[in-house]
């Protein structure tokens, strides 16, 4: 490790930076601007009528009064999405704890094995199972339910979660738990009082990336929640699935991207880039 | 362990959902046949769609001011009537007629299944209908059923007899009446641009390569436009009229001959529709893509099921503000109606029959026509002279074509056994390109069916 | 991972405590995921007495499905939209993840930023799409602005179309950000000491990226295009929003036979499935093998 610190970025790099930046970040300027638009057709690159000027005489709502009333089903939805999110996210880590634990303190035959059957989820893709989990769940009686919602989320995060926590594990040093068992400790106290504060690190990332990954899933939910269920991405999958974009679906998209944004800021603040890529840096 | 508990509460859970069941003191299968005889009277309905609570209404939401209706007028007349109306806004009504479906083979029989009402036609309802997931002929029997004409020997009661041909035994009622109509940009086509005829339109895109699109079929848009055609392009002369017939009665060898030249117009239509002249012509997929290409002025026309379509598309901001109506084709403007039908297994079925029954009152289907866009489904000479005075001045405005000009052009769907057919040969055709002869392509696409 | 596992000395034992442990993910990842492999597998070769079908084993539906030219273009169809799109995801995280490594002025609000796709939803991004690629998109408009096209026509059509650059903007957009995290994890794991070391002694900075920073990158590059180019394949909303109609990639193929009225379909919907895992499993496997024996011919693998 030399020349740690400040450097300076070549043109190059800075342009390639730039682009990137516009790649990813530059069409929410569109986005925006087409949630307060009424009527904004080719060539034009502002709206030739803007929602505000037609607010006053239009019957109904229109835009953004459209998307804040309750019609547009969008708080129902992001109640949805954020509920279901944290379900996930504690089902997921009362899964993952345990069985992480084994897969990193266990040495035993056919763990490898078991490790790949685990990450499995995340290579074959969602729409394969999710048509077949549809039917076991209507045979269940549980496809449009939360349980039924909840329960295909975790197909996904159980995965990521259960390698995160595994590398969490591994690189807590076992010794740490002998000892406070060797001072006198009960499990309950080695736990709450040794493991649990070593993890945290860990167990947040994992925690924050379920959360993630549960509040961006689209076809899973669709496929189970028949309608029934809305949550944000579902809620702009019918605004845009005829293939053209309005005000209300622009306004939908913006909120629909709001819990991402507080996680981005959340995940800057509480987590460490390692920590985060621990599930996913490696094979 | 904590998981274990937690495994253990979730399943007592799923238990209490499973085990929530109906606690009528009449089973929902003696109320359905009662009912369906006639032995009951409204009044008991009601008080059981009270006790039912909420009905749970299935339909296509991509249409905002359609929704803000829903909730903003049809909700509040409901819970006036003691009844929760629980919208479900769907992108497809296929999905609901799956749903359905899959419900009912899977052992869902009566007042077991998810949804009570669904706004349907066409196809949807021929599936429901063959495959007997509809919970039986109540049309007739709503009190409101007096705003409709039921008479087979007036033919003014074509459209709530059959939909698409598909006879509707009273299985679904009818919600709006809807006609096919094209809107023209006024900043692009002068008056004496517009095409009138088929010969016109294809005309003026010699002259504009690339200025018109129609949805692509299976979608009944798409399906809707090229019926036209082919009514235009009868060579018997005789228009939609032996489209009626279903297949069985019309023959193969017939239908091949009377499509044909509708056809052939569709071939050279082609290269000349929108993409055309860049070699890859391009058919949306939804009439929301076809409005998107409308206001961008990549298309000068847009064909819709929509009487009041310019209309909703100017206070919407989603037409272009120079969007007009036109009569083309001149006397082939196919009329038909869109119904809502409850399901077999609904759990909520009186509740559904007092909805149904709001739905087709004049007082719904004025504010709906006002509000909602929605052209009126009840029939205007069995209503009051009030009500009739009620239903006209809802009435969203018309842009430059008069009301009577679009009745005096209208044209009856094609049958729903043909539509298939048509369908079948529009992808072959058209889509894949086919050079084979139209005959031999009808005669295997009818081979495919069976 | 080939992890060392210093602190348990003796080999534990499975025991039943572990399998207590460890049932709650089983229970997902074999009940859920694995029944739904089962069904899938089942259905297609004709088991479904759910619908009075019970023809086990009968191969017709996969035999249907592949004498069908339409079924091959899906395929072909499906592949190229993972393939491009992971491809040009790697050819753009793997400068960016270099760029990333060290801290610059601004590299922390930086990095955030270009992690936003990763924090939002694939609709959004089909959204974005919608807004920006189209015909009558803002990319189009912009054009006209210039004065470089017309009429909406005359832009090159990347929207609901065959081969379409759309559908792999919306990938890639999306993967970008979580290719380079992968990529960044590694980078920080490996440090910059070799490198260091070889342009100490001489080495070009094409050969140091070719010799040094690639090969050290692999882990990453493996693991991060594994699960983008799985997920590529399965991915449904984007070509069903974006892509071209008939033929349409195997996800959006299977859910229409899904979707039809007509339930017998809905075995050949599930042969769709199937041929889908079985095609993308294999690549994955030869994937994995061809980089096994490139790792071994270096010496670098066990």
């Amino acid at each position: 490790m030399t020349t740690q610190g400040l450097r300076r970025l070549s043109v190059g790099q800075r342009l390639f930076v730039l682009a990137v930046l516009a790649f990813t970040v530059g069409p929410f300027a569109p986005l925006l601007i087409q949630s307060f638009a009424f009527r904004w057709a080719w060539p034009d690159l502002m709206p030739s009528v803007w929602w505000f000027e037609q607010r006053q005489i239009s019957p109904f709502p229109l835009a953004w009064d459209y998307v804040l009333s309750p019609t547009s089903q969008v708080l129902e939805a992001t109640i949805n999405t954020v509920g279901i999110g944290v379900a996930v996210m504690v089902v997921c880590l009362i899964i993952c704890l345990p069985a992480a634990r084994v897969l990193a303190r266990g040495h035993f035959r056919g763990k490898r094995r078991l490790e790949f059957v685990f990450s499995l989820p995340l290579l074959v893709p969602e729409a394969a199972i999710g048509i077949a989990l549809l039917m076991i769940f209507i045979g269940l009686g549980i496809s449009g339910t939360y349980p039924g919602v909840i329960a295909v989320h975790l197909i996904p995060t159980v995965p990521y979660m259960l390698r995160m926590l595994t590398s969490v594990y591994q690189g807590l040093d076992a010794g740490y738990e002998d000892c406070g068992r060797v001072l006198g400790a009960n499990e309950w106290q080695v736990l709450t009082r040794i493991t649990l504060p070593l993890l945290l690190p860990g167990v947040l990332a994992g925690a924050l990336f379920t959360f993630l990954v549960s509040t961006n899933l689209f076809l899973l939910t669709f496929f189970i929640g028949q309608g029934k269920i809305v949550t944000l991405p579902t809620l702009l999958f019918s605004q845009i699935s005829g293939g053209a974009m309005g005000a209300t679906a622009a306004g939908i998209a913006l909120i629909a991207s709001i819990p991402g944004l507080i996680l981005l800021v959340l995940s800057d603040r509480l987590i460490r880039e390692e920590a985060f890529a621990l599930g996913i840096g490696d094979t | 362990m904590q998981n274990l508990k937690k495994m253990g509460w979730s399943a007592a859970l799923l238990t209490a959902l499973l085990s929530a069941g109906s606690t009528h003191a009449m089973s929902d299968d003696e109320f359905r046949n009662e009912f369906l005889a006639g032995s009951m009277a409204w009044s008991e309905v009601e008080s059981r769609a009270q006790e039912e609570g909420t009905v749970n209404f299935y339909y296509w939401g991509g249409s905002d001011i359609i929704n803000l209706w829903i909730d903003q007028v049809a909700k509040p007349a409901l819970a006036e009537r003691g009844v929760t109306l629980n919208p479900v806004r769907i992108s497809a009504t296929k999905d609901t007629v799956d749903v359905i479906i899959a419900e009912i083979a899977s052992g869902k029989g009566s007042g077991e299944g998810s949804v009570d009402m669904v706004w349907v036609n066409g196809e949807n309802f021929f599936t429901l209908k063959q495959q007997g997931a509809l919970w039986g002929s109540f049309a007739h029997k709503l009190p409101n059923s007096a705003n409709f004409e039921w008479d087979e020997t007036d033919p003014r009661s074509l459209l709530n007899l059959r939909d698409f041909g598909t006879p509707t035994e009273a299985m679904e009622m009818p919600w709006s009446g809807e006609q096919y109509v094209c809107a023209v940009n006024r900043a692009h086509v002068t008056q004496s641009e517009t095409p009138a005829t088929f010969a016109d339109l294809k005309a003026y895109l010699e002259q504009n390569p690339g200025k018109f699109t129609y949805v692509k079929p299976p979608h009944y848009l798409g399906n809707t436009f090229v019926q036209s055609v082919l009514y235009a392009h009868n060579p018997e002369g005789s228009g939609a009229d032996p489209f009626q017939n279903s297949l069985e009665d019309l023959g193969v060898e017939r239908l091949a001959t009377l499509i044909t030249p509708g056809f052939e117009y569709l071939k050279e239509l082609d290269p000349l529709l929108l993409g055309g002249p860049q070699g890859n012509p391009r058919y949306p997929e939804s009439s929301s893509e076809l409005d998107n290409l409308f206001l961008n002025s990549e298309v000068h026309f847009n064909c819709k099921f929509g009487l009041y379509g310019v209309h909703t598309g100017l206070i919407t901001g989603t037409y272009p503000e120079r969007a007009e109506e036109m009569i083309f084709p001149k006397g082939n403007m196919i009329k038909n109606k869109n119904y809502l039908a409850v399901p077999l297994n609904s759990p909520n079925p009186a509740a559904a029959l007092v909805a149904i029954n709001y739905f087709s009152s004049v007082e719904a289907q004025a504010s709906m026509m006002a509000q909602a866009g929605m052209p009126a489904g009840v029939d205007m000479w069995t209503l009051s002279a009030a009500d009739q005075a009620r239903i006209t001045e809802a009435a969203p405005p018309h842009y430059g074509v008069t009301q009577a000009e679009l009745d005096a052009n209208i044209a009856p769907d094609t049958n729903a056994s043909l539509v298939d057919v048509i369908e079948g040969t529009w992808l072959e055709v058209i889509e894949r390109g086919s050079n084979k002869p139209i005959k031999q392509v009808v005669a295997d696409v009818v081979a495919g069916l069976n | 991972m080939t992890t060392s596992h210093r602190y348990s000395k003796t080999r534990t034992t499975f025991g039943l405590w572990q399998l207590i442990q460890l049932a709650p993910a089983l229970l997902v990842v074999v009940g859920l995921f694995g029944g739904a492999l089962a069904l899938a597998l089942l259905q297609s070769l004709g088991f479904a007495p759910w619908f009075g079908i019970n023809e086990f084993p009968n191969p017709n539906y996969f035999l249907a499905l592949w004498s069908e030219p339409d079924f091959w273009r899906s395929l072909w169809l499906t592949l190229y939209y993972g393939l491009a799109s992971t491809v040009v995801g790697l050819v753009i995280s793997v400068p960016l993840a270099l760029t990333f490594e060290r801290r610059f002025r601004g590299s922390k609000t930086l990095l955030a930023l270009t992690r936003l796709p990763l924090m939002i939803p694939y609709t959004v991004g089909i959204a974005l799409a919608l807004l920006m690629l189209g015909n009558g998109g803002i990319l189009s408009r912009l054009a006209a602005g210039l004065g470089l096209i017309t009429d909406p026509g005359e832009f090159p059509r990347v929207l609901q179309t065959h081969w379409g650059w759309g559908v792999i903007a919306v990938y890639v957009w999306k993967q970008v950000p979580f290719m380079t995290l992968a990529l960044l994890a590694v980078l920080m794991g490996i440090g910059q000491g070799t490198r260091e070391a070889a342009r100490i002694l001489g080495a070009s900075q094409v050969q140091v990226f070719w010799r040094i920073t690639l090969p050290q990158l692999m882990p990453g590059v493996v693991s991060a295009s594994l699960i983008c180019f799985a997920f590529n394949v399965g991915a449904f909303e984007a070509p069903f929003i974006l892509g071209g109609g008939h033929p349409e990639t195997l996800p959006v193929l299977a859910w229409r036979y899904f979707n039809d009225a007509n339930y017998t379909y809905q075995l050949q919907g599930m042969a769709v499935i199937v041929s889908l895992i079985l095609v993308s499993g294999s690549i994955l496997v030869g994937y994995l093998a061809i980089v096994r024996r490139f790792e071994r011919v270096r010496g670098k693998a066990p």
